[in-house]
């Protein structure tokens, strides 16, 4: 079908990463005409997750020169009293990529870097056969819940028993007075019986199975990106895991966070009297506000030095600043009173800890808002470039966009993602580096019974200056890595001039870094790391609007991820963008559920549309999650007793 | 309806080029309606429709394409969690069918291996227009180790037959998996036990 684009639109979309699909799919859902469009062949930009061969495609592409001059068929389509503004097409938000390879390949070929990422070669490669791959399979519906937000039974059955157990561990140990002292070191913990290599060409053949995100975020259960999923019923089109595990690394050791009551008391790094300290600490400032007079005093100090007037053990200080606080050393008071809070509320909604994580990874959420959108007529064009912005000479306002066939859309408004901006608007803009590695690896960091844990694990910063590495390690049963393997994402504020200087030191101190085939028994403390990439990514999230030059007024700005955490800068940045386009009208309203639509027969001939929508729909959504909110702090307060 | 009145659910999605009649295929299946020249169906995610086979109530969730198969821009959490996937073209339409390649590719890649495809040649109430022979779409079928049905949506023409035998599949299909999965779960990345788990679990 020779499908044209339709020649106007309220609003033309560039770049499919979160901030983009989240407004474009709030414009649809309040009945505007959405174009959203990306030069890229796949979703998400900066935000995408690849396959291993798309990966490898990613970065062939990566470190690609575009062709960036202006089509010709551009010229004639803007009239006389009207300028022309070149998009970039030249991806520059990523470098410095670098690829090692450690694993061996079958034919006993010494592997370096880049030359072994010959994929037409590796694909034809074939394996034998993958022993051993038996004795750990996993049943996912024994070992983990994948936990569907919104109301699902599943979620509170959870929950119920997270709590009810909290009490019970609590009770029972409160009553007998003993707790067990148990000290063997975590990291020499269970070895597999056969140690299992996997060899390149496996991870090849197998790459199918994964998902490497490009950036590394987990979902905080009570953050923005959550509540807006559940809000707009997007959550519909996916599925999270929870994460498993806090861990920290402390005194040279990788060791678990206590997170919950019952955790906090199974504990085996700390003390009697340290956990009841950590517990009643946490309680207490689990509402600060209510207690202006604890913390007043120090409101300019650091919130370490506030940790430490508080009596906190060293041990206890690491914990809440690096792993529940997430803070940086340099953090004030109030800023890390809030972040333990925020952290302390999203625990045991959906699990233990206080993160989700979606299956096939992060790159799966964008394409969820993007879908809602096309659901509600949005127009969906990828590996489609824009060539230029068509700005009126007097209004000084953007009328058009310019495709690269020269085709010209009319629009009200243009929303960007800030690697689509020319030279000429970014002149006098600075940009923060993020500094990312990704790791396969063959076991976890710290060995437990389960093969399944997803961790997070904050890596304190080596020297002043330096910032604190969030690690994340993901397991098979996410999705986003084959069977046998971890995949493992680091990621920090760029302090060096490329990511693999800044973040080899921590891998090396965590991983072994070799291609030997043979594993030393002494080596097997730590996991091997089968296949790395490093790389650099721009940082636009705090670049503000005025730094842009020359920008119509209607033209918006989307930033690429920003190095947090959480997700709450890509959402508060989408609704404020929304919010400026139109100021009145809801952002993300519930989409009706599909079974609620009553379909009336006659009807749906002429309106096969929205009319038929039962009016109480949205009611009956505010009312359930009410109930689903009240349930979640009830059990909180239960567990505050 | 409540959500706990069925013994299966399962997911079953559309695909094929813009104007082989998807959405068609599933308005004539869960309402019995044909529109013609009806525009995109704007605000539906998808279609239920319950059956009964052999004295068990089987949820069949249908999701349509959302237009995003327009420029080739349809989003692979789409493929995700599918139990069933029908491929249409129309057979009037050799392009249509030149395009199924392409189309295979993609299932390859996102979803998950042990998917249930069926081909659909659509529009066969044009039958004078027919640009694709019944042979060599059964023939390309046979090489793909998928079932071949040639419906009209128009006039009704084996769409009931399509999803209820599609829906009996599945449901074989859910209790060997069932059985095996005793034994041995089925490998990660298949999906297929995350499906159920939500299954078994409203039940």
């Amino acid at each position: 079908m020779a499908d044209d684009l339709p020649t106007e639109f309220d609003v033309v979309i560039l770049g499919t990463g979160l901030p983009e699909s989240i407004i474009a799919a709030a414009c649809t859902r309040i009945g505007q005409r959405v174009l959203h469009i990306d030069a890229r062949n796949y979703y998400g930009g900066n935000w995408a997750s690849f396959t291993f061969s798309g990966l490898q495609t990613w970065i062939e592409n990566c470190k690609q020169e575009l062709n960036t001059e202006l089509a010709a068929a551009c010229k004639g389509q803007a009239l006389d009293n009207e300028e022309i503004i070149p998009f970039n097409k030249r991806n520059q938000t990523i470098q410095n990529i670098e690829v090692f390879c450690y694993s061996s390949t079958e034919d006993g070929e010494a592997v370096e870097e880049a030359g072994a990422l010959n994929i037409n070669s590796a694909l034809l490669t074939t394996v034998t056969s993958s022993d051993g791959q038996e004795n750990s399979s996993i049943d996912i519906s024994k070992n983990h819940t994948s936990t569907e937000q919104n109301d699902s039974p599943e979620g509170r059955s959870d929950l119920e028993e997270a709590t009810n157990s909290d009490q019970r561990s609590a009770d029972s140990t409160l009553e007998t007075g003993t707790i067990v002292e148990v000290e063997p070191s975590l990291t020499q913990a269970i070895q597999q019986d056969s140690p299992k290599t996997i060899t390149y060409s496996q991870i090849v053949k197998e790459g199918r199975r994964f998902n490497v995100d490009l950036v590394s975020k987990f979902l905080y259960s009570r953050g923005l990106l959550i509540e807006l999923l559940i809000k707009s019923n997007v959550s519909r089109y996916t599925e999270f895991k929870n994460v498993t595990r806090i861990l920290t690394y402390h005194n040279g050791k990788i060791e678990q966070v206590p997170c919950s009551r019952a955790d906090v008391f199974a504990s085996k790094q700390l003390s009697m009297v340290e956990k009841r300290i950590l517990m009643k600490f946490l309680m207490h400032y689990i509402d600060y506000e209510l207690h202006p007079e604890d913390y007043q005093d120090y409101e300019n100090s650091t919130f370490l030095e506030f940790l430490k007037s508080k009596q906190l053990t060293p041990t206890l200080q690491h914990f809440v600043l690096y792993s529940i606080a997430m803070v940086p050393e340099n953090a004030k008071t109030i800023e890390g009173l809030k972040a333990m809070q925020h952290f302390l509320r999203c625990l045991g909604r959906y699990g233990n800890t206080p993160f989700l994580f979606p299956m096939y990874g992060l790159g799966e959420i964008p394409q969820c808002f993007c879908r809602m959108c096309a659901v509600f007529g949005g127009v969906y064009c990828l590996h489609h470039s824009l060539e230029c912005l068509v700005v009126d000479g007097d209004s000084k306002l953007c009328k058009a966009v310019i495709d690269h066939r020269g085709k010209r859309v009319d629009c009200k408004y243009v929303i960007v993602e800030d690697s689509y901006l020319p030279e000429q608007i970014c002149a006098n803009v600075s940009y923060k580096q993020i500094s990312r590695a990704v790791l396969i690896t063959d076991c976890s960091i710290l060995n437990t019974e389960s093969n399944q844990e997803i961790s997070v694990l904050t890596f304190p910063p080596a020297d002043k200056g330096q910032t604190a590495v969030y690690i994340t390690e993901l397991c098979s049963s996410t999705m986003t890595c084959m069977k046998n393997t971890y995949l493992v994402h680091l990621t920090c504020s760029s302090t060096k001039p490329t990511a693999k200087e800044d973040l080899e030191p921590v891998v090396q101190q965590l991983f072994t870094l070799s291609t030997e085939n043979d594993i030393e028994a002494n080596d097997r403390t730590k996991p091997k790391v089968l296949w790395a990439l490093y790389f650099n990514m721009r940082d636009s999230s705090g670049v503000p609007r005025q730094s842009y030059a020359g920008l119509p007024p209607n033209v918006y700005v989307c930033s690429g991820p920003d190095h947090c955490f959480g997700n709450d800068h890509a959402v508060q940045q989408a609704e404020n963008l929304f919010h400026e386009l139109y100021p009145s009208e809801e952002f993300c309203p519930p989409a009706p559920n599909p079974e609620d639509i009553i379909y009336d027969g006659e009807c749906a001939q002429q309106e096969p549309s929205e009319s038929s929508i039962p009016v109480d729909s949205k009611a009956e959504a505010s009312a359930e999650n009410e109930t689903v909110v009240e349930s979640y702090e009830d059990s909180e307060a239960q567990k505050a007793e | 309806m409540s959500m706990e009145d069925y013994d299966f659910l399962f997911k079953i999605v559309l695909i094929g080029n813009a104007g082989v009649g998807k959405t068609c295929l599933v308005r004539r299946f869960t309402q019995g309606l044909f529109p013609p020249g009806q525009g995109a169906t704007i605000g539906v995610d998808f279609m239920i429709k319950t059956v009964e086979i052999k004295g068990e109530k089987i949820k069949l969730q249908i999701w349509d394409t959302a237009g995003q198969e327009r420029f080739r821009s349809i989003t692979q959490s789409y493929y995700r969690s599918a139990n069933a996937l029908i491929l249409t073209y129309d057979i009037t339409c050799e392009e249509s069918f030149r395009c199924l390649p392409e189309w295979l590719r993609e299932i390859e890649q996102y979803a998950n291996s042990e998917v249930i495809t069926v081909l659909v040649g659509n529009k066969i109430d044009l039958a004078e227009r027919r640009e694709v022979s019944q042979q060599r779409a059964e023939e390309f079928a046979g090489t793909q180790n998928m079932y071949y049905l040639e419906t009209s949506a128009k006039e009704s023409d084996n769409v009931e037959k399509l999803f209820l035998d599609l829906a009996c599949r599945l449901i074989s299909e859910a209790r060997q998996n069932a059985l095996v999965n005793n034994v041995d779960s089925s490998l990660p990345g298949e999906g297929k036990s995350i499906t159920y788990l939500n299954c078994c679990n409203f039940n």
